[in-house]
C-alpha cells in the first residue's frame, strides 16, 4: 500500500452522467477521500455497486469493481471480503437497492458483520427510472405510480440495522462533504459492518427532500448534541426520534467482532496447489 | 446376473431409518461386498414411511432392482408399501411384540423377533434397529463380526459402554434367529472378499470433488437434495483454508459465490428445485462479466414445490435456457457417483478456462445413493487444475491499453480475456452485467456490442474445439438399436443390458454427460435402426434437443412417478417400446 495515493487515483476517467447537482457527486468524493485516507488504492480496493443512479457510482470510480444485479450489491461484497480479507470492500447503492428489493439481504448482511463499508445513497425516489416512490419516500410524497403518496410510512433503515444487531450506524449528507468524509472514514476503520445511510439529495425528482430541507433540519450528532456512539440506549433514541434527523455515527460497537474472526476466516482463498491438496486421499478413505 | 441380494429396513420418519440402513451398507462395504443404497424418504421430520434399500453382490451394483429379499419392517406400512417387490423366499423381520398385528404375506417367511425386549436386554430399547440387524446377518448367512466396525464408526463417538451394547443387541438378534427359526431353506449366504470399497453418494463426490479441485468457497442455502453437498463441504474445506457460508437466501449464495470468484477463489453454490429458479436472475451476470462460477442443480421433481424428495430430470431445458437474454454457459451432467466427482473437477477447469458459469446438474437418485468403488475410482493425483488466464503480476502489463488502464474483457481470437484479481497491481477494472466494452465500461455503442457478444460466444466455440465432449458407452457397438440417457440413469441402463442380452435383445447404450456442448450424435442415431431416448421427466427434453441436433424423430421413454428408472422395469420397457412403430418423421 502507497502512502502516496491520492484520491483523485480512485476517479475513472468516466465522466458521471449524474444530474447536474445530484448529492451523488459529493457522496463519491467523499468515498474516495476516505479511501485514500484510510490508506488504501485502486488495486487492493474493491466497489461493489448496486442498480439505479447509484449504482453507477462502479463505473466513475477506479477500482476493481463490480455493478451487478439489482438489490444484491451486498452478497456479492461479502463474497469478496469473505475470501479475500486483505482486500478493502466497499459497498454502494441507492435506497431502492438497500431497503426495497435487498432489504433481505439488509438485514443479514448486517448480522454477519462482515469488515467492510456500505454507503446507501438515499435520495427517498427511484431517480433513474425517472420518479417513483423508493422504500424511504414519505407516506403523502406523490410520484408517477403513487399519485396520491404511498401511504405507508417509510423504512428506517437506521432502526432497521440496529433491530439487525449492527455493529455501526451512521448517517450523513452528500453536501456537508467533510463531516460526510470523516463518517465513511470511520466506517472503513470500524472492525465490522460501517453502515452508512447518506442523503444524497436527487434534484430533478424529490422536491420535498431537498439540499435546503437537509441544510435547514439537519441535527449534527457531534457537534450539537455531544452524542456518545458507544451508547446504545442514547442510540436508540436518535434512531428511533421520529422528530428530527441527524447526521453522524449513531452507534458503534467497541466490542465489534467480524466475521472472520469469529469464524476464523483469514486465507487469501484465491491461491490453491496445481493439483489437488497433498493429503486428499484422506477424504477418499473417510468413506471406507 | 449378479447373485445380489436385495435388504431393506423401513418405518417411520424418526426411527433411525437411515443410520441403521447405512450401519448395514458399510459393514457388507468392509466385507468386501459390493453396495448400492436407495432412500425412499418424504419431506417431513416424523411419521409417514421412510424406507432405506441395499442392493449388494460380490460384483459391481449399480442400480436397484423390482425383488425384495429381506425386508426389516418396523410398521404394517413398510410391508404394505412394498408388497409387489417380495416374493416367495422372502423373509420379513417384525416384532410381534409390538402393538400392531403384522400381516404378512403367505408366501413369504415372517421372522418375528422381540427387537424392543433384546434392545432392552443389551442396554436400551433405542437399539432395536441394531437387533433387526443382528437378525438379519443372520438369516443372510453373513458374520454378525462385520458390523462391530460399523458399529463404532457410528457409535465411536458417544463412548465404549454404547458401542459394546449395540454388539450386544446384534448378537442377540442374531442369537434369537438362530435359536428360534430354521432359515436354511432360505438359501442366503452372502460370501465376502477382500476387496477394499468406499462407500459414497453422488452429492459426497461432488463436495470431495470441489475440495480436490481446489474450491474454496461455497455459499448455499439449505433445500433438499442439494443441501448435503453443503454438509459435507462444512468442517472439511476449512482444513483447506476455504468457508462455507449459508446465505439468508439463492439469490444471496449465488451473488456470494459470484463475489468470492471475482476476488479470486475457486467458487461454487449448490441448489435444486426453487432455488435454481431464484439463481436465474444471476445467471446473465456471470456469464456477462465472465466469472468463472460453478453451479450444482441437484434436481428434484417439479414445477413449483413439486415433490422435493423425489427424483426427477426435469431440469435440463432450464440449464439450456434459463435467464433472460442469451446466456453462453456450459451444462454438465455426471452420470455416475464417480462421475459426480471428476466431473466437478471438470467444472472447475471449464469455468476458470473460459471464464463462464457451468452448470453441474445432478439429480437426486445420484444424490442420495451410496455406491461401492474402489478407493483408486477416485485417484487424487489424477486431478489437474487449470486455472486458465489467469495472469500474474508481470502479466497485468501485457493486457494494458495506451493509457495504462486493464483490458479485463479483451476481445482475443479464443474469445478468452485475461484475468486479473484484487491485489495485482495494475489490474484494477470495473465489470458489470451492462453491455461493456473492453475494460468493463458501459456501452451501447453498437460496433462494440457485437464485438463483446461476438467474444462470449467465442469462448464457446473454442471450448467446442479445444475440450472432449465425448459420451460414455456400454453394450454391443454394433446393435441396431440404440438407447441414449443423460444423468443418473446410466446405472439401470447397464444393468438392464444383462436382462435384454437374456432375452436376446442387442443394445447399445450411450450415456451423455455433456448437454452443452454436446457429443454430435447424427452419426450413431443414423446407423442404428431405432433410437430411444431415456430420461426421468415426462416430455422428453434431451429428447428434444437430439431431435432438434439430428433432424430425426427418436422413441422415449418418460418416467416421472418421482422414483428412479429401476433395471428389470427398464429393460421390459426397452423391450415394449422397440415393438412400437418408428414415429413419423
Amino acid at each position: 500500500m502507497s502512502s502516496d495515493v491520492r484520491f483523485t487515483d480512485f476517479k475513472s476517467d468516466k465522466q458521471p452522467t449524474w444530474c447536474p447537482g445530484c448529492g451523488d457527486f459529493g457522496t463519491m468524493n467523499g468515498m474516495m477521500k476516505a479511501l485514500a485516507e484510510t490508506g488504501n488504492d485502486p488495486d487492493n480496493t474493491f466497489v461493489v455497486a448496486g442498480i439505479g443512479c447509484s449504482g453507477k457510482i462502479g463505473t466513475y470510480m477506479h477500482s476493481y469493481a463490480l455493478h451487478g444485479v439489482h438489490g444484491r450489491a451486498l452478497p456479492v461484497g461479502q463474497g469478496v471480503k469473505m475470501s479475500r480479507p486483505d482486500i478493502e470492500v466497499m459497498v454502494a447503492g441507492g435506497d431502492g437497492d438497500g431497503y426495497s428489493i435487498g432489504a433481505g439481504h439488509f438485514v443479514h448482511a448486517v448480522r454477519r458483520n462482515v469488515d467492510m463499508t456500505y454507503v446507501v445513497m438515499d435520495n427517498r425516489i427511484y431517480g433513474l427510472t425517472k420518479g417513483q416512490a423508493s422504500p424511504t419516500s414519505r407516506s403523502d410524497f406523490e410520484t408517477s405510480t403513487t399519485p396520491e403518496g404511498p401511504k405507508q410510512p417509510p423504512v428506517n433503515p437506521l432502526a432497521l440495522a440496529l433491530a439487525s444487531g449492527a455493529s455501526f450506524i451512521a448517517q450523513s449528507f452528500a453536501s456537508d462533504a467533510l463531516r460526510h468524509q470523516e463518517i465513511v472514514q470511520k466506517a472503513i476503520e470500524h472492525d465490522g459492518f460501517g453502515f452508512v445511510n447518506v442523503f444524497s439529495p436527487c434534484v430533478t425528482f424529490n422536491d420535498v427532500d431537498t439540499y435546503d430541507y437537509f441544510r435547514d433540519s439537519l441535527v449534527d450528532l457531534q457537534e450539537d448534541e455531544d452524542h456518545d456512539p458507544n451508547d446504545y440506549e442514547a442510540a436508540k433514541e436518535v434512531i428511533l426520534d421520529g422528530e428530527k434527523e441527524y447526521q453522524g455515527v449513531m452507534y458503534q460497537d467497541e466490542n465489534s467482532v467480524p466475521y472472520h474472526e469469529q469464524h476464523g476466516v483469514t486465507e487469501n482463498m484465491s491461491e490453491i496447489p496445481d493439483g489437488a491438496p497433498e493429503d486428499a486421499m484422506d477424504l477418499v478413505r473417510e468413506f471406507y | 446376473m449378479a447373485e445380489d441380494l436385495n435388504w431393506a429396513i423401513g418405518g417411520e420418519a424418526g426411527d433411525g431409518i437411515d443410520s441403521t440402513g447405512k450401519i448395514f451398507a458399510q459393514a457388507l462395504s468392509r466385507a468386501g461386498r459390493h453396495v448400492f443404497t436407495s432412500k425412499d424418504f418424504a419431506s417431513r421430520i416424523r411419521g409417514g414411511y421412510t424406507a432405506y434399500k441395499i442392493r449388494t453382490s460380490v460384483n459391481e451394483v449399480q442400480s436397484v432392482v423390482d425383488r425384495l429379499d429381506i425386508l426389516v419392517a418396523l410398521t404394517q406400512r413398510t410391508i404394505d408399501e412394498n408388497l409387489d417387490e417380495l416374493h416367495e423366499g422372502s423373509a420379513i423381520i417384525y416384532d410381534g411384540e409390538r402393538s400392531w398385528d403384522a400381516d404378512i404375506p403367505e408366501e413369504t417367511k415372517g421372522i418375528d423377533v422381540p427387537l424392543k425386549s433384546l434392545a432392552e436386554d443389551a442396554g436400551g430399547a433405542i437399539m432395536r434397529n441394531i437387533v433387526a440387524l443382528g437378525a438379519a446377518c443372520e438369516i443372510t448367512g453373513f458374520d454378525v463380526e462385520y458390523l462391530d466396525e460399523s458399529l463404532e464408526k457410528r457409535f465411536g463417538g458417544k463412548g465404549t459402554q454404547i458401542v459394546e451394547n449395540n454388539k450386544e443387541a446384534a448378537r442377540l438378534g442374531q442369537e434369537y434367529v438362530q435359536e428360534n427359526y430354521d432359515v436354511g431353506d432360505l438359501g442366503y449366504d452372502l460370501e465376502t472378499t477382500d476387496n477394499d470399497y468406499v462407500l459414497l453418494n453422488g452429492n459426497e463426490a461432488i463436495g470431495m470433488g470441489a475440495i480436490a479441485a481446489g474450491c474454496r468457497f461455497y455459499a448455499g442455502y439449505p433445500i433438499t437434495p442439494a443441501t448435503s453437498i453443503m454438509e459435507y463441504l462444512t468442517g472439511r474445506i476449512e482444513d483447506y483454508g476455504g468457508h462455507v457460508v449459508q446465505a439468508e437466501d439463492e439469490l444471496s449464495a449465488i451473488n456470494m459465490s459470484l463475489g468470492a470468484a471475482r476476488a479470486g477463489a475457486r467458487s461454487m453454490t449448490a441448489t435444486s428445485g426453487a432455488g435454481i429458479d431464484l439463481m436465474t436472475e444471476t445467471f446473465g451476470l456471470v456469464a456477462t462479466s465472465e466469472t468463472p462460477l460453478v453451479i450444482a442443480d441437484v434436481q428434484r421433481s417439479g414445477p413449483s414445490t413439486g415433490m422435493p424428495t423425489k427424483q426427477e430430470q426435469g431440469d435440463l431445458n432450464m440449464a439450456l435456457y434459463g435467464g433472460h437474454g442469451e446466456v453462453p454457459r456450459f451444462v454438465v451432467a455426471p452420470t455416475s457417483i464417480t462421475e459426480c466427482f471428476w466431473k466437478t473437477v471438470e467444472a472447475f477447469n471449464l469455468a476458470e478456462k473460459y471464464q463462464t458459469p457451468v452448470f453441474l446438474v445432478s439429480d437426486l437418485a445420484l444424490s442420495v445413493t451410496e455406491q461401492t468403488f474402489p478407493p483408486e475410482a477416485f485417484d487424487m493425483d489424477a486431478v489437474e487444475i487449470d486455472r486458465g488466464k489467469l495472469v500474474d503480476d508481470d502479466e497485468v502489463e501485457e493486457w494494458l491499453d495506451g493509457q495504462g488502464r486493464f483490458r479485463a474483457h479483451a476481445a482475443t481470437e479464443d474469445g478468452v480475456s485475461p484475468r486479473a484479481i484484487p491485489g495485482m497491481t495494475d489490474g484494477a477494472h470495473m465489470s458489470t452485467g451492462l453491455e461493456h466494452d473492453e475494460l468493463g465500461r458501459r456501452t451501447e455503442e453498437q460496433e462494440i456490442r457485437v464485438q463483446q457478444v461476438d467474444k462470449r460466444n467465442r469462448k464457446v466455440e473454442t471450448a467446442k474445439d479445444e475440450e472432449t465432449w465425448d459420451y460414455r458407452e456400454f453394450g454391443d457397438e454394433n446393435a441396431d438399436n440404440l438407447v441414449i440417457s443423460w444423468g443418473s440413469n446410466e446405472g439401470a441402463l447397464v444393468e438392464a443390458l444383462e436382462y435384454l442380452e437374456d432375452e436376446g435383445v442387442d443394445v447399445r447404450v450411450i450415456s451423455v454427460p455433456y448437454i452443452f456442448p454436446r457429443p454430435d450424435l447424427t452419426d450413431e442415431i443414423e446407423a442404428a435402426e431405432e433410437t430411444i431416448v431415456v430420461e426421468c421427466n415426462a416430455t422428453g427434453q434431451f429428447a428434444d434437443v437430439l431431435e432438434h441436433d439430428v433432424l430425426t424423430r427418436v422413441k422415449r421413454i418418460n418416467k416421472y412417478t418421482g422414483v428412479r428408472f429401476k433395471a428389470d422395469e427398464l429393460a421390459e420397457e426397452i423391450t415394449t417400446k422397440l415393438a412400437e412403430e418408428v414415429p413419423a418423421q
